[in-house]
């Protein structure tokens, strides 16, 4: 009779095997989006105020609510929380002005060139400076404490123009960007719009 | 002497140093040979950074339809599997085919937890794949002249019972 021991280790080759099915699975996935330049559910936020400007929104399921936020001074300030089912935004432009070490400001841009899709929008915005139309405005107020819940804006659709957007925190379930570009420039100064 | 031979020697050298290694070990060492350790503590490191970013985003991760709660269940999916593995080391490669299939996909709804997450759980999911026990005989000096090799096979054993009795096996 022999006795021996079962020694657990793993086997190179089915090892390496599986690797590198799973990086061609990723990379096939990779390459189906960055064709169609699709991301799903993006967040932004947690770095403070940033710039969102477009010629034109063209949205529907709009609504419109008062928030508390987080900022990148504050944990908690006062905000309006925009919610917007599916928007098609015309050049789309988001910019964060960030200073150097060296004392230096530079901005960081990302533009679309072509019209931008999105479908579950939610923006905490500080500051908004655009031409607003919308169509079945309906503004509700509800005798509560909760201040979230105390009045609030919906309309069926909405169509933003020369929009200015100071933003602490923008989610995309799906946003398609196509013809995206990513660019840092250097600037002397940064944008002072929200402290207007 | 084949070459084949030299490497199957020298594999049968290093299995049976780790025989030796093992024989002094203590619980927590015969525990995790087992099983595959690495390859499910991976993957249950993976989950977590895939979980963060649906969990941060809580508020909204409930919506129904919301990309987020489908990363918040790809994520928790992805953790139950890598517990799994420590639990059924048997499954060990169903489980790693799945683990890689979900991290690939977290990537939606979860940015993969920031990338990192998917990398970890492809590196865990292969682990678990390649895993498999090895039967070292203590008396193999026959097999160890022909350089042949001992039985490759996913087994599981209690860790008390991990001495075996491989009669006629080879």
């Amino acid at each position: 009779m022999e006795t021996g021991m079962a020694i657990g280790l793993i086997a190179k080759k089915k090892f390496f095997a599986a690797l590198l099915g799973g990086f061609i699975l990723l990379g096939g996935l990779a390459a189906a989006f960055g064709a169609t330049g699709t991301a799903f559910a993006l967040p932004l936020g947690g770095m403070g105020d940033f710039y969102v400007t477009f010629d034109k929104l063209e949205g529907t399921g709009f609504q419109f609510i008062p928030h508390v936020g987080e900022t990148g001074n504050s944990d908690a300030s006062p905000m309006v929380r925009n919610k917007i089912a599916d928007a098609t935004v015309y050049n789309l432009h988001i910019y964060k002005d960030l200073k150097l070490p060296t004392g230096n400001w530079v901005r960081v841009n990302i533009t679309a060139s072509k019209p931008t899709k999105i479908k579950g929008l939610i923006q905490d915005a500080r500051f908004i400076d655009a031409n607003l139309k919308f169509n079945d405005l309906a503004i509700e107020e509800h005798n509560t404490q909760d201040f979230s819940k105390n009045w609030g804006q919906k309309a069926n659709s909405v169509t933003i123009t020369d929009a200015k957007i100071v933003t602490d925190y923008l989610f995309q379930s799906m946003v398609n960007l196509q013809g995206a570009k990513i660019s840092v420039e250097d600037i002397k100064a940064p944008d002072t719009s929200k402290d207007k | 002497m084949g070459r084949k031979e030299d490497r199957a020697i020298k594999r049968h050298n290093k299995l049976e140093k780790r025989q030796e290694q093992l024989e002094q070990a203590g619980k927590f060492k015969l525990w995790k040979n087992n099983r595959p350790f690495w390859g499910a503590t991976l993957t249950v490191l993976s989950a977590l950074l895939v979980l963060y970013i649906p969990l941060q985003l809580y508020a909204i991760a409930f919506v129904p339809g919301s990309f987020v709660f489908i990363g918040l269940l790809f994520g928790g999916l992805i953790l139950i599997l890598g517990v799994l593995a420590y639990i059924y080391p048997q499954f060990s490669t169903v489980f790693g085919v799945i683990t890689i299939f979900l991290s690939v996909l977290s990537v939606m709804g979860a940015l993969g937890g920031f990338l990192i997450g998917t990398i970890l759980g492809i590196i865990g999911g292969a682990m678990c794949i390649g895993w498999q026990m090895e039967d070292v005989n203590a008396s193999s000096d026959q097999n160890h002249a022909d350089g042949k090799r001992a039985s490759n096979r996913k087994v599981f054993r209690r860790d008390k019972s991990t001495n075996i009795n491989t009669a006629g096996s080879s």
